[in-house]
């Protein structure tokens, strides 16, 4: 048996602290250039245009199966040798940009599926009666439907973020240096000593990290649909 | 960028040997899962006070970190806790050290999908509605037999659409075997990368093996949701 220092977990938490920030920033950029083309993606499959709906249901269906170790290998080889064929080298570039593009990639489906929803999720009599009323299609997008629409997305943005920042631990195994990353580190600079301490330390932030991703959503949602629990007992 | 296609379709090939390995972990991870995660998932509907907080804080752990965390974790802790429980406590003569390195695998992947197993049947069972326990309790049937024969067929087909995900998310976690040493499909074809540099032309066709595993998969499973909605189709005649 490993002789155990609880002792330890709480240096192992102060050391690892100051990479949650790179944890944060990694899902930051994922969110947005995911969600860029998720947009896209869950555009395409509302409009039900045969073309571009066929092309976001099979990317929607092949990154669904694809693991995301796989997908950030398959980023962090392939890409580099694809844009040297245009004479562009990226391979010195920080490590993480191929993380995010890699996952972009990855989520962009997921966050895709959570945009269709929550619009789908509005009535359509919402844009009909905002279109009636004189508002352009835009402005109905804009101040009736998406606020609406955000509410619903609330939940399931939240477990896609969770889910995110886990695969995001994955990250480490191409070099990224985010807490997973130097816990890696940290077990190597003490040549394996203290390994549980440090995964256990790890277990914590990364617990800690979900458990107040979800209560600021949930928070969240309590907050943004009060309106609606109003508007509902009024009718 | 030039790939080198008569690689791929050695690697392709010899990655396809690996399918049987991953889809063994699988296999044996949910019959060792499912029956837990039930009993689990009972607990907390029965809101049995010890074991639902144990239950809801080990859902809330293993959700809340990653699994390649819990990978490196337990494959840290286990084989010397199991060492030290076997010859010192039991005074067995067995090497675990050289035990298949496949259990460690069927045992961590099973811990992480209990949780999620867990939350999916609570979830399952909520959708059947209390009136079907009491009007089964009302006929005369004991609770087990309401629940085998009344709650389980029922909830079984709301449960069906998320247990293929969970399946294929399974599937997809087996990718990680590799750091137990299991030689499952991402672990034969990254050998192979490693020894010619060819790493995007393995990863590629690793991809494509799981593309196609979970294509198979997800038509087992429309089939048998086909097979078991089919009371609702009569009902609806």
């Amino acid at each position: 048996m490993h002789p155990f220092h609880p002792s330890y977990v709480f240096t192992v938490l102060v050391q690892l602290f100051p990479y949650i920030g790179v944890t944060l920033l990694m899902m930051l950029g994922t969110v947005i250039f995911g969600g860029a083309i998720g947009i896209l993606l869950a555009k395409a499959k509302i409009k039900r245009r045969i073309v571009p709906r066929a092309i976001a249901e099979v990317y929607t269906y092949l990154t669904r199966c694809v693991p995301s170790i796989i997908m950030l290998f398959i980023v962090y080889y392939g890409v580099p040798a694809l844009l040297l064929q245009f004479g562009i080298n990226i391979n010195n570039f920080n490590k993480g940009v191929f993380v995010i593009t890699a996952f972009s990639i990855l989520f962009a489906s997921n966050l895709g599926e959570v945009f269709r929803a929550a619009y789908l999720a509005v009535d359509p009599g919402q844009r009909e009666a905002a279109v009636c009323s004189g508002l352009s299609e835009f402005q109905a997008f804009y101040r009736i439907i998406l606020p609406q629409a955000a509410v619903h997305a609330l939940p399931n943005f939240s477990n896609m973020l969770v889910n995110l920042m886990k695969e995001g631990a994955l990250a480490y195994s191409i070099g990224l240096i985010d807490v997973m990353g130097e816990g890696n580190l940290l077990i190597g600079r003490n040549q394996g000593s203290y390994t549980l301490e440090t995964y256990l330390g790890m277990a914590i932030i990364y617990w800690a990290l979900t458990y107040v991703i979800e209560l600021i959503f949930g928070k969240l949602e309590k907050n943004l649909s009060k309106g609606k629990k109003h508007a509902t007992s009024v009718a | 960028m030039k790939l080198n296609t008569e690689f791929m379709r050695e690697t392709f090939i010899a990655s396809l040997g690996g399918i049987p390995k991953t889809m063994l972990i699988t296999i044996l991870t949910l019959l060792v899962s499912i029956p837990i995660a039930f009993a689990m998932a009972l607990s907390k509907l029965e809101n049995k006070k010890v074991s639902s907080k144990f239950v809801t804080a080990y859902v809330s752990f293993i959700r809340g970190t990653p699994i390649v965390l819990q990978i490196l974790f337990i494959y840290s802790l286990l084989p010397s806790t199991l060492n030290h429980l076997i010859k010192d406590v039991l005074g067995l003569s067995v090497n675990v050290f050289k035990m298949n390195k496949i259990v460690y695998a069927i045992i961590v992947f099973s811990l992480n999908n209990i949780a999620v197993l867990t939350e999916l049947f609570r979830s399952a069972l909520g959708t059947v509605g209390h009136g079907q326990m009491e009007a089964a309790m009302t006929v005369g049937l004991t609770k087990r037999q309401a629940y085998r024969r009344i709650i389980i067929p029922q909830a079984l087909v709301a449960a069906l659409p998320n247990l293929c995900n969970t399946v294929i998310g399974l599937i997809k976690n087996t990718s990680l075997a590799f750091l137990m040493a299991v030689q499952e499909i991402t672990a034969i074809s990254k050998m192979k990368a490693a020894a010619g540099y060819y790493y995007i032309e393995a990863y590629l066709m690793i991809a494509l093996i799981y593309i196609i595993v979970c294509t198979v998969v997800q038509l087992l499973f429309a089939l048998i949701e086909h097979q078991l909605s089919a009371y609702k189709k009569r009902l609806a005649v």
